[in-house]
């Protein structure tokens, strides 16, 4: 029988902080910035959930709500180690895993029964074996779907396992209200409401037809999703399937918005490295290189440009977004946020140059060396020179929440 | 201003125009053309700051003076006219009425006072044919960079020398060069400039309609370059920026050659490509004992193969090309035969008119990785 684990990491980003300095546990914490800044709050500690702070509500919000709680930065690096580290542990326990994120993950453990006995008991020995090689909380969904293992996790929390057994699935999504289920955001939930849809029971009481009239294929992927199956797009590929990205981005909102294009231009050549470094990752080629310009006001431009050759170069790559951004800003207007955005992936153009010679590959091998840099000393070890000024703290949230806002966005 | 002027003579010379005025601009007035009426001619002008262009016709002048009207509507219209006179007349107000027989139309026009200066035109370098030169351009232009951010390879590096003139165009993938042996007169120095694309159509527009041995007068000042035929003029700004190198890229010599018949290696080509990737156009061409194969193929579609009789005796060699390049030089090439020069899979091929041609046909060509 088909057997699926979800494992979320407790708070991760406060949990890692507490490992550093164990005087925070306990205490409302809230990782994402100074109270005072602008931004929003990666991760929040339970003891400043109480007060009703929660991820992605702005620092400003939150302090209001718990001015006594303790402010962190955070500390992207630190995560990205502690994840590692529970990624192979993963591995260890299962071939096939699928990091979702930074601190959740989906086992495929169909067939491991000889080996580690029923589910339940196979979900303590993972949890304790995360616990031991993290010194850190989590919880455990086990079910026959991703969908139903990963609604099963986040009841069990805090540190807790919940098995869902077989038929059962209904019986446990029913009471549960329909934003616990992925997918369905806030927009979707006050859609729903309008049709007195509020719990799961209600939407799988609906006629599939009648959600297919109202919501289209997601209302389709709805229906099935309150059956506990795993409908709809998120649940498409297989455990453990490596799935190739169609962009890659990265954008960065200031601190205080700008007018001053030397930190504007600055901040376009840190982007292009690190998307360059992610495409260079993949070992992709990208064709079309996009700029997004978001102006104090919020109103929001995104210019594209189609390059001859695609480029795997950061060099490349600020070349065109430069260009973009010349030719799109208007000087003076305060700028808010920038973006660089790749799409079009494709491998190495075979066309040979007649002018550059090899002035591409020594450029390659220059960008893949200091890709190796950054994986051993940090990714402040080296930047190219227009990048100096444009030096900024990356921002990462525990994701499934911004994930879910960008879906609702999306759709 | 009042004048009458002959329907064909108008539309003739404000076809000239057309390519010059700017359809789409935040200045409005480089949309117009600008008319100036004096003696027995009218003159008319039309810009978009890098391109202008002046050409006149005979008219029977009734006021003189000078205005501007938008030189699209202006054409369109006349167009629709029935053969024959045609009375202009500008108001104060710069509103332009047309009279054609019982037709009546009035166009709002602008004040000339904000229409740009052209600069001034410079002492005359050298009287160049203008076939010649048309011949050079036809020959090149299709090398131009499309990417507009490449701004020194969006147009060709011209030469002119006392005794001949070298165009050369590439967008880093191929290069196109020609040069052709020509009295010029007493020029001092060679003159280098690089010419934009636009110009480059223009020229060709005006050498269509030109006498097979008229002569452009040629000059040129820092920024722009001037091309006088007749009563035309046109002035283009000089693309800056340093062109490549490119003498430093042409191949010195080629290990192996075939000769082809120009129409039958071009026939192969264009069918063989149909079935290369649409976007990099790759074959692969194989030299082989008394054989030249052509070999196209795409996963899901199909693959395809021609081969040519040639006479070839060197080690069979492979090589990956963009097949429009090829099919670019061959539609430019006049001469029935060409021959193929290569050295092998990594090297730059080149392709050049066979016989003895009276000038200097080179084009290089960079191989695709296969």
């Amino acid at each position: 029988m088909r057997s699926i684990f979800h494992i979320d990491m407790d708070a991760f980003f406060v949990s890692v902080e507490e490992l550093y300095d164990p005087s925070l546990k306990g205490k409302p914490v809230v990782v994402g910035g100074r109270p005072d800044a602008r931004g929003v709050v990666s991760a929040a500690s339970y003891a400043a959930r109480k007060f009703g702070v929660h991820s992605a509500m702005p620092l400003r919000t939150a302090y209001k709500l718990c001015p006594q709680a303790i402010f962190l930065e955070g500390n992207l690096a630190r995560y990205r180690e502690v994840s590692l580290k529970v990624a192979e542990v993963l591995r260890n326990f299962s071939p096939q895993v699928s990091m979702a994120s930074i601190d959740e993950a989906y086992l495929e453990m169909t067939g491991t029964e000889r080996m580690y006995g029923p589910p339940m008991a196979a979900a303590h020995k993972l949890h304790e074996k995360i616990k031991q090689a993290t010194g850190l909380n989590n919880s455990i969904g086990a079910s026959r779907s991703r969908l139903v293992s990963k609604v099963a996790s986040d009841q069990a929390k805090p540190n807790g396992i919940l098995w869902i057994t077989p038929q059962m699935e209904a019986a446990f999504l029913g009471p549960l209200d329909v934003r616990k289920i992925p997918g369905v955001g806030k927009v979707s939930e006050a859609t729903l409401a309008k049709y007195g849809i509020r719990k799961v029971r209600d939407l799988a009481r609906m006629d599939e037809r009648f959600l297919a009239e109202h919501f289209g294929k997601v209302g389709m992927a709805l229906a099935g999703k309150a059956r506990g199956e795993d409908a709809g797009g998120w649940f498409d590929t297989e455990i453990g399937a490596t799935e190739d990205p169609k962009s890659i981005s990265h954008e960065h909102t200031y601190s205080e918005d700008t007018t001053d294009a030397t930190i504007l231009e600055s901040t376009l050549s840190r982007l292009s490295e690190m998307v360059g470094r992610r495409l260079r990752e993949h070992g992709f080629h990208a064709r079309t290189v996009q700029l997004k310009l978001r102006y104090k006001d919020f109103s929001t431009i995104t210019r594209a440009k189609s390059l001859a050759d695609p480029t795997e170069l950061d060099t490349e790559i600020l070349t065109a977004v430069r260009n973009l951004f010349r030719s799109n800003w208007k000087p003076g207007m305060a700028i808010r946020l920038l973006g660089v955005h790749l799409t079009g992936f494709e491998g190495a153009s075979p066309q040979m140059n007649l002018l550059e010679g090899d002035k591409k590959d020594r450029l390659r091998r220059v960008f893949q060396a200091a890709d190796k840099m950054r994986d051993r000393f940090g990714d402040d070890s080296l930047s190219l020179a227009s990048g100096m000024q444009g030096k900024f703290r990356e921002r990462v949230h525990e994701a499934l929440v911004i994930k879910e806002v960008i879906k609702e966005k999306e759709s | 201003m009042e004048f009458a002027i002959n329907k064909a003579d108008l539309v003739r010379e404000l076809n000239l125009s057309q390519g010059v005025v700017e359809k789409k601009t935040t200045i409005p007035i480089l949309s117009n053309v600008l008319i100036e009426a004096d003696g027995d001619r009218i003159v008319l002008t039309a810009t978009d700051l890098e391109l202008g262009v002046r050409c006149s016709a005979p008219a029977i002048v009734k006021k003189g003076g000078s205005g501007t009207i938008p030189a699209k509507k202006l054409l369109d219209y006349v167009r629709l006219l029935p053969d024959g006179e045609i009375n202009i007349k500008f108001a104060d107000n710069q509103w332009a009425t047309i009279t054609c027989g019982r037709s009546k139309t009035r166009i709002a026009g602008m004040s000339r006072e904000s229409f740009p200066e052209l600069p001034h035109l410079p002492e005359v370098l050298a009287e160049i044919p203008v076939k010649t030169l048309a011949m050079m351009i036809s020959k090149t232009i299709f090398a131009i960079s499309a990417e507009e951010s490449r701004f020194t390879l969006n147009g060709a590096l011209l030469i002119v020398r006392a005794d001949g003139m070298v165009m050369v165009a590439t967008d880093s993938h191929r290069l196109a060069l020609v040069e052709q042996k020509v009295q010029l007169g007493n020029l001092k120095a060679p003159y280098r400039a690089l010419l934009p694309r636009k110009a480059m159509n223009e020229i060709l527009k005006l050498a269509a309609d030109a006498e097979p041995d008229a002569k452009l007068m040629f000059s040129g000042d820092d920024n722009h370059l001037f091309f006088t035929l007749g009563q035309r003029l046109l002035i283009s700004r000089k693309l800056t920026g340093n062109f490549p190198e490119f003498e430093r890229v042409l191949p010195k010599e080629h290990a192996h050659a075939v000769s082809m018949d120009r129409d039958e290696l071009k026939g192969a080509l264009e069918r063989v490509m149909q079935f290369a990737d649409e976007r990099s156009r790759a074959i692969k061409l194989t030299a082989a004992a008394n054989e030249f194969r052509l070999h196209s193929s795409l996963s899901e579609t199909g693959e395809s193969e021609e081969t040519l009789t040639v006479s070839y005796d060197g080690p069979p060699v492979q090589i990956g090309f963009n097949a429009q390049y090829i099919v670019d030089f061959l539609r430019a090439t006049a001469e029935t035969e060409v021959v193929f020069h290569f050295k092998d899979g990594g090297a730059a091929g080149e392709m050049r008119p066979g016989g003895d041609a009276a000038y200097t046909y080179r084009y290089i060509i960079m191989p695709m990785r296969i």
